[in-house]
């Protein structure tokens, strides 16, 4: 449960596995937390714990496995990084899981930097963030279908320049 | 909620989501499109302006125009294949793209670097360094206006002292601008015979110029008026946005990766980081001329002591399936001439694991340009050119 080559300083691990009842991610990666208390986590590292940069917001889509005994389903995993300030910084890293037509609370309100980070992930994984204040799309033009970081975006779709 | 006490007391900021209906309906508003294609724009930049004169109201930034879809593209290629592709992405320090790549790799696969490829790799990232925030300064002159420095002088005196370094790195690697010399585990290139005189001569040359473009610029009293007190981005706003590099050393917060979460060999060594407290266009560009000079002596330190040993955990890799991780999740992160380049990355992709899940670049050029809607309002559009220069964004880093 940890993420390779910046793992979390202990006091967030105990943080996130007491308080916020973390559990692991069968492929590794961050814990796990449930979306319900995501804004909380993010409040209390920032404010509590002085992880006060704004990291990244990474989302991922996982297609529903071909033997879905369980009813896992389409799922995206979004991992947050928000990093402390000065010597001994460290990285303080979670991740949520969403089924697919989903959406995550905004961390703008928290962190004025999430604003791009999450239009990006909207544009190219098609996560949405509940009560973003500018949903647009960031790279790619607004008339664009589909959202090319999806697994089953093919890569040699073809786009024509015109629609 | 406790402050941090080396962080500059916050300065009123702009709201980038401002309803321009409830903006003075006497005003006469006028939309200035700045690019995307506009010689101040670095690259391909949009910038929506509105005006109430020659003052902006309200500043909407498009990006994009340089879209290339590299994430796509590392979930097709293998990790071996990738490391040239990143070279492209932030085309004036192509070294740090791929130092931060492999690092990832490296993480995700749990191999260890021998340490004289770290010390390789410090000594080329400090090199870098040097020669990005010279092309920033040849082309931040530029930005000010045409007589500033001399017309286009000091913009080819610029040029000139980075080729120097180019010439060094041109006889280490074979190549000037796209290197690829890192591999998974180590570097591919070691050093060439008499090669640590040329580093010294071209160090030495920009050392000894370096006064020289300070009394061309930096002390001009027309660069002065136009640069101090613009542009204000202050240590809180550019922890809000994620901004990390000179723009959040120019602050007065005092964070660099290289000290604060040492890599590659810099726990060997000490680094001294310049900081400013005023945080405007005239303390960034005081904190990198300060970089400049710390990476000299960097380099001069670092030279004459690349200690022996292997230059690889492997034998030079040659064939595209080489490493494979069948899962994890790994992040590693260094300090470019911009900030945090950081690279996310989830193994287990295609060609049996050959190639990522899913890889994802923090581009510290991204997070600076999301401070222009809160610092431009007020400005006028000179000043929107000068600040545009001062925080040195990369298009290609950030459209990617």
């Amino acid at each position: 449960m940890k993420l390779l080559g910046a793992e979390n300083s202990d006091a967030v691990q105990e943080l996130l596995i007491e308080q916020f009842g973390a559990t692991e991610n069968s492929i590794g990666g961050p814990p796990v937390i449930a979306v319900d208390r995501h804004l909380e986590l993010a409040k209390k590292l920032r404010d509590e714990y002085q992880y006060r940069i704004f990291g990244f917001v990474v989302a991922a889509h996982y297609p529903a496995p071909a033997k879905d005994a369980n009813g896992v389903g389409e799922l995206i995993r979004v991992s947050y990084g928000l990093r402390s300030v000065g010597k001994g910084t460290k990285l303080a890293t979670w991740q949520v899981c969403i089924p697919v037509d989903g959406a995550i609370p905004t961390l703008v309100p928290l962190f004025a930097g999430a604003d791009w980070q999450e239009r990006e992930q909207f544009d190219l994984v098609g996560v949405r963030f509940d009560g973003h204040p500018d949903p647009r799309r960031l790279m790619l033009s607004e008339d664009w279908q589909g959202h090319p970081l999806r697994k089953d975006y093919a890569i040699d779709t073809k786009v024509h320049p015109w629609r | 909620m406790e402050m941090i006490p080396h962080v500059a007391k916050a300065r009123r900021r702009a709201n980038p989501y401002l309803d321009l209906g409830s903006y003075d309906p006497e005003a006469d508003l006028m939309v200035l499109n700045l690019g995307p294609q506009h010689p101040s724009t670095h690259g391909v930049f949009r910038l929506k302006l509105y005006l109430d004169g020659e003052i902006i109201v309200k500043v909407v930034p498009f990006v994009g125009y340089l879209h290339r879809g590299v994430e796509k593209l590392c979930e097709k290629l293998t990790m071996v294949q990738l490391i040239p592709i990143f070279d492209k992405n932030d085309y004036v320090s192509p070294m740090m793209n791929e130092q931060s790549l492999v690092m990832a790799f490296e993480a995700l696969l749990g191999i260890e670097v021998p340490r004289r490829a770290r010390y390789v790799r410090t000594l080329l990232a400090e090199l870098q360094r040097i020669a990005s925030h010279l092309l920033w300064l040849g082309a931040f002159a530029m930005d000010l206006g045409g007589a500033l420095g001399g017309g286009s002088t000091l913009f080819m005196y610029c040029f000139r002292e980075r080729e120097l370094i180019l010439d060094v790195f041109e006889d280490l690697t074979g190549c000037r601008f796209h290197y690829n010399t890192h591999m998974i585990g180590g570097n591919r290139h070691d050093v060439p015979a008499g090669w640590a005189t040329k580093v010294h001569a071209a160090i030495n040359a920009i050392e000894t110029r370096l006064p020289e473009y300070e009394t061309f610029l930096i002390t001009n009293d027309i660069y002065i008026e136009r640069t101090r007190g613009v542009g204000v981005v202050d240590g809180q706003l550019s922890m809000d946005l994620g901004i990390t590099g000179p723009v959040l050393r120019a602050g007065g917060v005092d964070h660099d990766l290289r000290r604060d979460a040492p890599y590659h060999c810099y726990d060997e060594i000490e680094v001294r980081v310049a900081t400013a407290t005023a945080g405007d266009c005239e303390a960034r560009a005081a904190v990198r001329m300060a970089e400049i000079r710390e990476s000299i002596r960097l380099v001069r330190e670092l030279i004459d002591n690349i200690p022996e040993g292997p230059l690889g955990a492997r034998k030079p890799i040659k064939t595209p399936l080489a490493e494979k991780a069948t899962q994890g999740h790994a992040y590693a992160a260094v300090e470019s001439p911009r900030g945090e380049l950081g690279i996310y990355v989830i193994g287990g992709g295609d060609n049996k694991g050959a190639s990522p899940y899913r890889l994802k670049i923090r581009a510290p050029s991204l997070h600076v340009l999301g401070c222009l809607p809160y610092i431009l309002p007020g400005h006028s559009v000179s000043d929107a050119v000068a600040v545009l220069g001062s925080v040195d964004p990369i298009m290609g880093e950030v459209d990617r």
